[in-house]
């Protein structure tokens, strides 16, 4: 009995704010078009999202459109920049920023949208404060066969096994995975990627030969279950996910040496035609409830700080931001990042692949 | 009306379409490169030459030239060397069941690129067909690594380059004339010298064509070098794809699709001359 009574209390309270932004949501009605990752992301997102958003807001209708990557989203989004028939969009930092300099998204405040007030000071930086938040925090992660692979992967070092030898698939730059990798395998050889990366470059330099792809498709974790290689760096969302999917059978690590995040925001596109309800949107996604949800079904960290406490602890230790986990994040500047992609991407393929041999 | 001026206007639903279909976006693509990339990736609307000579300035460019031409010219050739047997067979048989073999030498072509690639990764993969059977007769203990490299991409372009290369060499196979063979034959050449001396000259033009077909099929491929390259084949196209859709870098992805074009342009002008001087 006492379980029942407390559901609907908790859900109510960590509802509060994202009513309290819409307290007008009698008002919030008419069609919104939301842009973001297919999937298992959409099949999760829905459930999780945008289906209680439908519920707390019957007038609205969410019409959510598989987007492809994100740089394929900044490109719908500017194609229509003039007639814009997008309202809300999920995409990766990168893009995001790049959407906002551009001028192609909205500014959006705490005082249209509370949930903002909520959040983790590093998910509204990315928005520079002003424009749309990080919504999710994912983390790089080393995946590979558990069934197959004696020993275990336990930390980053180990790609270096001999048994490995052409067993390994990695995502080499300009995939955002190889840039990350580059971050954390210069922290692995004590530099800092924020003044060189030469080390990390000495170092895949040795890794090359080892990697059967530096492109894996359709992505490294099918790979691995396909029994085409061992091991792989993935996103630990997706990839505790299958982990869950294959009863285990795929190993998901945050290697002790350090992860990097990636963070993906949710936007306002600029002359929305139904700029209310994508702001609803937009503040429902980032509450308390919706973040719970999501992270509790599909292992991406929350954004919100007030909804951390509130996460089944089982499911928060198995992202970045369970106490254990959050100490050995790397601190990456995406949007520092960005300026150098081209400088890393152009080492990766003069010095790591062509180590690799043809 | 006039039938001058007949002719004319029924040639306006195709200009129409090749404008709305082929100028207009090319126009857009001319225009896209000469805007401008800031360092954090946003696209500056402009008017200058700043990503023209970017693009130039970067040798990798140069070693994208020579990678897409290399490959081209392999697999074109390799496509021409294992394809011209088959064509002439085609051209040649009285088999009734020559439709049917006909149709199995295209047959790829129905087939979607993607799905045969997937294809040629399960054959030549290292835990592959081609990997089991010389493991099984003991000839290597390793995997040979036969994907993800520049070995797959040639095989995996050859393969899907042959229909297109036998269809082309039997439409100009129509100049073969067997009685010149047979002459041939009467006067005491060997069937090798036959070939060199007759057949293969009378079929240089479809040779040629077909050789030129598919050598601009192979600069453009993407999907091919994108999924069995492993990220250790760079050229043309699969840079431009990372451009606009990975960077998010349209002006430069621009201008190199553009530069693309102009060298096929060059290449077409090229044989072009040189048909004209063997004429």
């Amino acid at each position: 009995m006492m379980k029942i009574a407390r559901r609907p209390l908790l859900a109510g309270l960590l509802a509060a704010p994202a009513l309290r932004g819409a307290n007008a949501q009698s008002r919030v009605e008419g069609a919104i078009t939301l842009v973001a990752y297919a999937g298992i992301f959409q099949d999760n997102y829905t459930k999780t999202v945008v289906e209680p958003f439908l519920q707390r807001f019957p007038g609205v209708r969410v019409n959510y459109v598989p987007g492809g990557t994100s740089a394929q989203m900044l490109g719908t989004v500017r194609a229509q920049a003039a007639d814009p028939q997008v309202d809300v969009v999920l995409m990766d930092v990168t893009t995001s920023h790049i959407a906002n300099l551009e001028g192609l998204f909205a500014e959006i405040s705490p005082a249209e949208a509370p949930s903002l007030a909520e959040l983790y000071p590093e998910a509204r930086a990315v928005g520079m404060n002003k424009f749309g938040p990080a919504v999710t925090f994912d983390n790089l992660v080393i995946v590979y066969d558990k069934q197959n692979l004696k020993p275990e992967i336990s930390k980053l070092a180990d790609l270096w096994r001999p048994d490995l030898k052409g067993l390994i698939a990695l995502s080499a730059p300009p995939n955002i995975q190889g840039l990350a990798l580059t971050a954390m395998v210069e922290k692995m050889e004590g530099g800092s990627h924020t003044q060189s990366i030469d080390k990390a470059i000495a170092k895949l330099k040795t890794l090359a030969p080892s990697v059967q792809t530096f492109e894996p498709n359709p992505d490294g974790y099918s790979l691995i279950l396909n029994g085409v290689v061992r091991v792989a760096t993935g996103w630990n969302a997706r990839a505790q996910l299958y982990s869950d999917e294959t009863n285990g059978r795929l190993g998901v690590l945050l290697p002790p040496e350090g992860s990097v995040f990636q963070i993906n925001t949710i936007n306002v596109v600029k002359g929305s035609k139904n700029r209310a309800a994508a702001v609803a949107f937009a503040n429902y996604a980032l509450s308390q409830e919706a973040q719970k949800a999501f992270t509790e079904r599909m292992f991406y960290a929350p954004t919100n700080a007030a909804a951390a406490p509130k996460i089944d602890p089982k499911a928060i230790a198995r992202t970045a931001v369970s106490p254990e986990n959050r100490a050995r994040m790397i601190p990456v500047d995406w949007v520092e990042i960005v300026k150098v992609r081209d400088m890393w991407n152009n080492r990766w393929r003069r010095e790591i692949v062509a180590a690799a041999g043809r | 009306m006039k039938s001058g001026t007949r002719l004319v206007l029924l040639t306006v639903p195709g200009v129409i379409l090749l404008a709305a279909i082929y100028v207009w976006p090319m126009y857009g693509l001319g225009r896209m490169s000469f805007n401008e990339t800031g360092p954090t990736g946003a696209m500056i609307p402009a008017l200058s030459s700043k990503t023209w000579r970017e693009l130039f300035a970067d040798p990798f460019i140069f070693e994208l030239t020579w990678n897409s031409i290399q490959l081209s010219v392999v697999s074109s050739t390799a496509a021409l060397i294992f394809a011209y047997p088959l064509a002439l067979f085609l051209f040649r048989t009285q088999s009734r069941w020559r439709g049917v073999i006909a149709a199995l030498a295209i047959a790829p072509m129905l087939v979607n690129g993607v799905v045969r690639i997937f294809g040629w990764l399960a054959i030549l993969g290292d835990r592959g067909l081609v990997n089991a059977a010389l493991q099984g007769i003991g000839l290597t203990s390793q995997p040979v690594r036969l994907v993800y490299n520049w070995t797959g991409v040639t095989i995996g372009l050859t393969e899907s380059l042959m229909p297109y290369m036998i269809l082309a060499l039997v439409a100009g196979f129509g100049r073969l004339d067997r009685s010149l063979e047979e002459a041939a034959a009467s006067l005491g050449a060997p069937p090798w010298r036959r070939f060199l001396r007759v057949t293969l000259p009378l079929s240089l033009p479809a040779v040629a064509l077909g050789w030129l077909l598919c050598f601009v099929l192979a600069m453009s491929a993407y999907i091919t070098p994108k999924l069995l390259g492993g990220g250790r084949v760079f050229v043309l196209a699969t840079e431009i794809y990372e451009l606009s859709i990975t960077s998010v870098n349209w002006p430069l992805a621009s201008a190199l699709a553009l530069y693309t074009l102009v060298l096929l342009l060059l290449f077409l002008a090229a044989y072009s001359a040189m048909s004209r001087r063997q004429a």
